[in-house]
């Protein structure tokens, strides 16, 4: 392996084999936790357990997995939950960075409150939003379940049967479940999206949007012309990250909805766990873990690539 | 001179900034509000048809606030205090909560963030410091992993839990969860190490060389201490993302004994079902460390954040 | 340098390499899981470390147990107080019974987590424990292979013949092997306040929906039971299940297969949609996290059908008449029974059909694999000794015994609740929920999701078509 000091150049010789030492532990580590796991995962898809031992079934627990209703069912809660979750937590965000990029009093304190959800867990999260409902007894469910205000039955999120979809067997609109799942996990990803988006906005020097205002443009406009563009990579990334969670978002439904109301907030994730550690058939579970990992893959190289075709206009 | 960076210049008065703030703030934190006010009722006061806000009302009034029927019950029975006259303040906490489950995670978040901090320290230095064939690669490749979704991993990761488990390794759940967190957490810290080292510049280091300090001795005594501050936001960091995480410690983890606290707490919540008091008053226990850390290193973790995230 | 280098390199690969040959998956697939995995340790690894150091003094060994409950939990108030504290007052009694030779270890397992844990320890070789407390069916563990076949062994146990031949067949896999020993069964039964039905719990559909109907005038619901999807479809075999073959209606077709559209299922899922739409059970009943249990405990419904053994779960309860039991402990529907509050009842049956109700056992099971296979028989024959039996049932059980001669035990036979359970169990036909379906964990949800669906979700004229898709869905797996 040769190895160099960036700058040092040829100074001193320097004994090349510290960075190879500096790196082993993370990459063995990563290999034993990350790599391994995956193709673990990745073989056992292909296996069935039988009381002898896992025998080689080709395919089959992806045909299975493709022919169960839930699956496909799930697939489309997946695209609902993902794709309002995201625009939710992005326009919150935004507006919540754009708010606090203002020299104005007790931004520390705006910034204390608003971060406190990142550090409450998702179970804990899931069950906090789950009290604040909970029909007969939850904190809102007097105002929710009057009639008088929401005719004709009032609203219980949790029992409420999902209204009929529009388009074909797509579940949209979204039961009022899914709903508050966007809610409560929008509520959880509010704090990093917001600082994230803040914390590019503060590196834009005030002199471009100062002459862009002299040269007359409106709010909206450099929001749009100004501000957007350069921090596109930071709402790339941000989107990365959200996209991530959304996908691992098992604990907060667990304690949320638990894949209710009906399986109306059961999305890929959630599916995966059930056959896993519920029905006890990790092979289909590996099958899908190896799908949702490569929807995940498309979705971030969909998002790259959408972010160079704006980067291009 | 003026320095007004929000591109809204006069258009919306501060007053409309605070309102929009405050209601977002509101947004964000009532929810833990709500959580506490219930963790401080008794139980008569939780299954109310219908549900009352404040355990405040009268007969005759709905609010009365010399009428407040606040109560510690929750917290007692989450708590497991029970009297013991040979206790230092008359009572021990027997709870798995206290006793077994935050002790646990306290443990674990630790461990995993000590290691993370050492490995990630040791790898963004190298990754910052110098250039070798496959640095791109192996860069990119770290955060590359960090696209597969955890649970997909879970799937294998269970299955070496319980392959570790039978073989003769000196392995027990423990030292497997804590090395499953810190390949979790690994790469982003990773990430974030590098960007500190980055920002520190290189003359410090060269002076030690060129005085005749090997590398590594200039990486632990000259490096050490001024990337010190950076570390001490990856293990915060960590350190929380630990004590939050509830898949893997809930399925990596077979014996009561070993549990984390969110799988204690998940317990916890199949457990009292209808005492919601005792779950409220559980996951305020629960989160009030991590809060106060929060709220206490606020600017650390921002950092953390921003430089794992923007920069990498 | 270089050299150094690639000798690192070498090293490092091979120290992976010999990581990962310790997790490899199980041995050969010709090989059975019961064998020690010895073959598959790094040979570097010395013996000594794989001896468990309790088994060095005195040769004491140790019984592992996975029980629901946990001996450490405190809690007084907990849904599982009375397991728990079962637990602490007897392994003592177990240790010293067999003191110098048994130490009793249990390691407490979530209800819903601990099947699919077994399964795969089993599976992958794993530390098994010698005793699992079982109350599911058998069927999954025996497509796995995960238990032990107790057939020869519990035939040459005195307790065998006592033994109730339903619950028997409770615990027998369909190649006809005995998989588990059932202690007790656990019948699902209808919980009924007498004060909201005072001519007694109806026993015809029309009659209930009359009353139904009457209540709902009084503000008061007839019935909750757990209707959600939540808890990996469990519902499946709880109050529904109940409903469902009081109509004369099941879920398979006898012959291992899922038959869910009949028209013994359809009239009863139209009868359950018949009291979801008129109101006649609370809204929590969909809601999942056992929250319908809250409407039963303040009497708000006058009736919840569910499994036995939940009267141990219940406390702080508010009878129709105002009167509180809130020791917040089993005492208080203990209580509300002896005071006549509480009675036990069989589900309204349709015209010409026998009242239904699901059964499970409450059984212990040897794991394939089990280090201390002779303790564990020690122990069966332990808890099933007439000194220890009735206490397991009680406090563990939660339900009916199934010694047949244990009934007149005074232990059972001044016990109010388990008097009452009997005589509703003998006047209905209880059978297990998943019939002869032969991978129950897998059915479970998907009869739950269809149940739901047709119940709460699609028109009258969609239902079959619900139904249908399940059962065929299930049976493309046969």
């Amino acid at each position: 392996m040769a190895l160099k000091l960036a700058r040092l150049g040829k100074q001193k010789k320097i004994p090349d084999s510290l960075p190879f030492w500096l790196l082993l532990p993370t990459v063995l580590i990563l290999f034993i936790v990350q790599i391994y796991p995956t193709v673990y995962t990745a073989w056992l898809s292909l296996q069935e357990r039988k009381p002898t031992g896992w025998i080689y079934v080709g395919t089959k627990n992806f045909e299975r997995l493709f022919r169960s209703s839930l699956f496909n069912e799930s697939v489309g809660h997946t695209i609902v939950f993902l794709v309002s979750f995201i625009a939710l937590t992005m326009l919150l965000g935004f507006l919540t960075a754009l708010l606090l990029n203002q020299k104005i009093r007790f931004v520390g304190f705006y910034l204390s409150l608003i971060f406190i959800p990142w550090v409450i867990s998702t179970i804990i999260s899931g069950q906090a939003f789950r009290l604040l409902v909970t029909p007969d007894y939850g904190v809102f469910a007097g105002i929710l379940q009057d009639p008088a205000l929401f005719p004709p039955n009032g609203i219980s999120v949790l029992t409420d049967a999902r209204p009929s979809p529009w388009f074909g067997s797509f579940p949209f609109p979204p039961s009022k479940g899914m709903i508050l799942l966007v809610i409560a996990s929008t509520w959880r990803s509010l704090p990093f999206t917001a600082l994230l988006i803040l914390a590019s906005l503060q590196m834009i020097p005030t002199e471009i949007i100062e002459s862009s205002r002299i040269d007359g443009a409106n709010g909206w406009q450099i929001i749009r012309f100004i501000l957007v563009p350069i921090i596109l990579p930071t709402l790339v990334v941000t989107i990365f990250n959200l996209i991530l969670t959304g996908m691992n978002g098992v604990a907060i439904i667990i304690s949320l909805t638990g894949g209710g109301p009906g399986t109306s907030t059961q999305i890929i994730s959630y599916l995966l766990y059930s056959l896993g550690w519920g029905q006890i058939q990790f092979s289909q579970a590996a099958a899908l873990g190896l799908i949702i990992a490569v929807v995940n893959w498309i979705l971030i190289l969909a998002t790259l690539r959408l972010t160079k075709v704006e980067e291009a206009r | 001179m003026k320095k007004n960076l929000s591109p809204f210049n006069k258009n919306i008065k501060h007053g409309l900034t605070h309102f929009s703030l405050a209601l977002i703030g509101l947004f964000c934190i009532l929810p833990i509000i709500l959580i506490g006010i219930i963790s401080l009722k008794s139980r008569m006061d939780i299954h109310r048809k219908p549900p009352v806000l404040f355990p405040c009302d009268t007969p005759t009034k709905s609010f009365d606030i010399r009428a407040c029927r606040w109560s510690l019950e929750g917290y007692q029975l989450a708590l497991g205090m029970r009297p013991d006259p040979d206790a230092l303040l008359g009572f021990r906490l027997t709870g798995n909560i206290v006793r077994i489950y935050l002790f646990n995670t306290f443990l674990y978040a630790t461990a995993a963030s000590l290691l993370v901090v050492g490995l990630a320290g040791a790898a963004g230095y190298a990754f910052s410091r110098y250039r070798f064939r496959g640095h791109k690669v192996l860069l990119t490749a770290i955060l590359a992993i960090t696209g597969v979704p955890f649970l997909t991993n879970l799937v294998g990761l269970y299955q070496m839990g319980i392959s570790i488990r039978k073989s003769a390794l000196p392995i027990d759940d423990r030292v497997f969860l804590v090395l499953v967190y810190v390949g979790l957490f690994l790469p982003l810290s990773a990430w974030i190490a590098k960007g500190f080292f980055d920002a520190i510049p290189r003359d410090m280091e060269e002076a030690a060389l060129i005085d005749g300090c090997s590398p590594f001795q200039s990486l632990i005594l000259v490096v050490t201490p001024i990337a010190a501050p950076g570390m001490i936001a990856i293990f915060l960091l960590t350190f929380v993302n630990v004590w939050n995480e509830f898949m893997a410690g809930y399925l990596l983890v077979a014996k009561n004994e070993y549990k984390p606290v969110m799988f204690g707490l998940y317990d916890f919540m199949g457990q009292n079902t209808l005492n919601l008091q005792v779950v409220a008053a559980a996951c305020i226990i629960i989160a009030l460390p991590v809060i106060l850390l929060f709220l206490l290193f606020r600017d650390r973790f921002f950092s953390a954040m921003v430089e794992g995230s923007i920069k990498g | 340098m270089n050299t150094k280098s690639k000798l690192t390199t070498l090293l490092s690969f091979l120290l992976v390499l010999g990581l990962l040959a310790a997790c490899a998956p199980a041995p050969a697939p010709t090989q059975a899981p019961a064998e020690k995995p010895a073959a598959t340790q790094p040979p570097a690894e010395k013996p000594a470390a794989t001896q468990p150091p309790t088994e060095a003094p005195a040769e004491v060994k140790d019984v592992v147990t996975w029980f629901q409950y946990d001996a450490e939990n405190m809690d007084e108030k907990a849904n599982e107080a009375v397991g728990n504290a079962y637990l602490r007052a007897t392994m003592p009694l177990f240790n010293k019974a067999f003191a110098g030779k048994l130490n009793w270890v249990n390691q407490p397992k979530a209800f819903d987590k601990m099947e699919a844990e077994l399964i795969n320890l089993a599976q992958g070789g794993g530390d098994v424990p010698d005793i699992y407390e079982l109350f599911n069916s058998v069927n999954n563990f025996e497509r796995n292979g995960t238990l032990q076949d107790l057939s020869e062994w519990a035939k040459a146990q005195p307790w065998y013949k006592d033994l109730d031949s339903s619950a028997l067949q409770a615990c027998t896999g369909t190649d006809g092997k005995l998989y588990c020993i059932p202690l007790a069964q656990r019948p699902q039964v209808v919980f009924v306040w007498t004060g909201r039905f005072p001519n007694g719990y109806p026993t015809t559909i029309d009659d209930f929906l009359a009353q139904a109907e009457a209540l709902k005038k009084e503000g008061h619901y007839a019935i909750t039971f757990f209707g959600s999807t939540d808890k990996g479809g469990s519902g499946a075999y709880r109050g529904l299940n109940t409903m469902i073959t009081s109509f004369g209606g099941r879920y398979d077709d006898g012959k291992g297969n899922m038959l869910l559209n009949t028209p013994e299922n359809l009239a009863a899922i139209r009868f359950i949609r018949e009291i979801v739409a008129k109101g006649y059970a609370p809204d929590t009943v969909f809601a999942g996290g056992f929250e319908e249990e809250a409407s039963y405990m303040d009497s708000s419904a006058g009736s919840f059908p569910t499994g036995l053994h939940s009267w141990k779960f219940q406390n702080n309860m508010t009878a129709p008449d105002g009167k509180k039991y809130d020791t917040g402990t089993f005492e208080d529907p203990l209580n509300a029974f002896k005071d006549g509050e509480l009675v036990l009842a069989h589900f309204p049956a349709a015209p010409g059909k026998t009242p239904g109700c699901g059964t499970l056992p409450e059984a212990l099971a040897i794991p394939v694999g089990a280090k201390n296979t002779q303790g564990a028989y020690d122990f069966i024959n332990w808890i099933m000794s007439p000194e220890q039996y009735p206490a397991f049932v009680t406090n563990v059980g939660g339900g009916l015994p199934t010694l047949k001669t244990a009934l007149t035990d005074p232990t059972f036979a001044d016990d109010v609740i388990i008097q009452q359970a009997a005589k509703v169990v003998s006047e209905s036909a209880c059978r297990p929920w998943f019939g002869s379906l032969a991978r129950p964990s897998e059915a479970q949800p998907l009869i739950m999701n269809a149940l739901y669906k047709a119940i709460k979700e699609v028109g009258d004229d969609q239902i079959e078509g619900v139904l249908t898709q399940a059962q065929e869905e299930y049976n493309a797996g046969n």
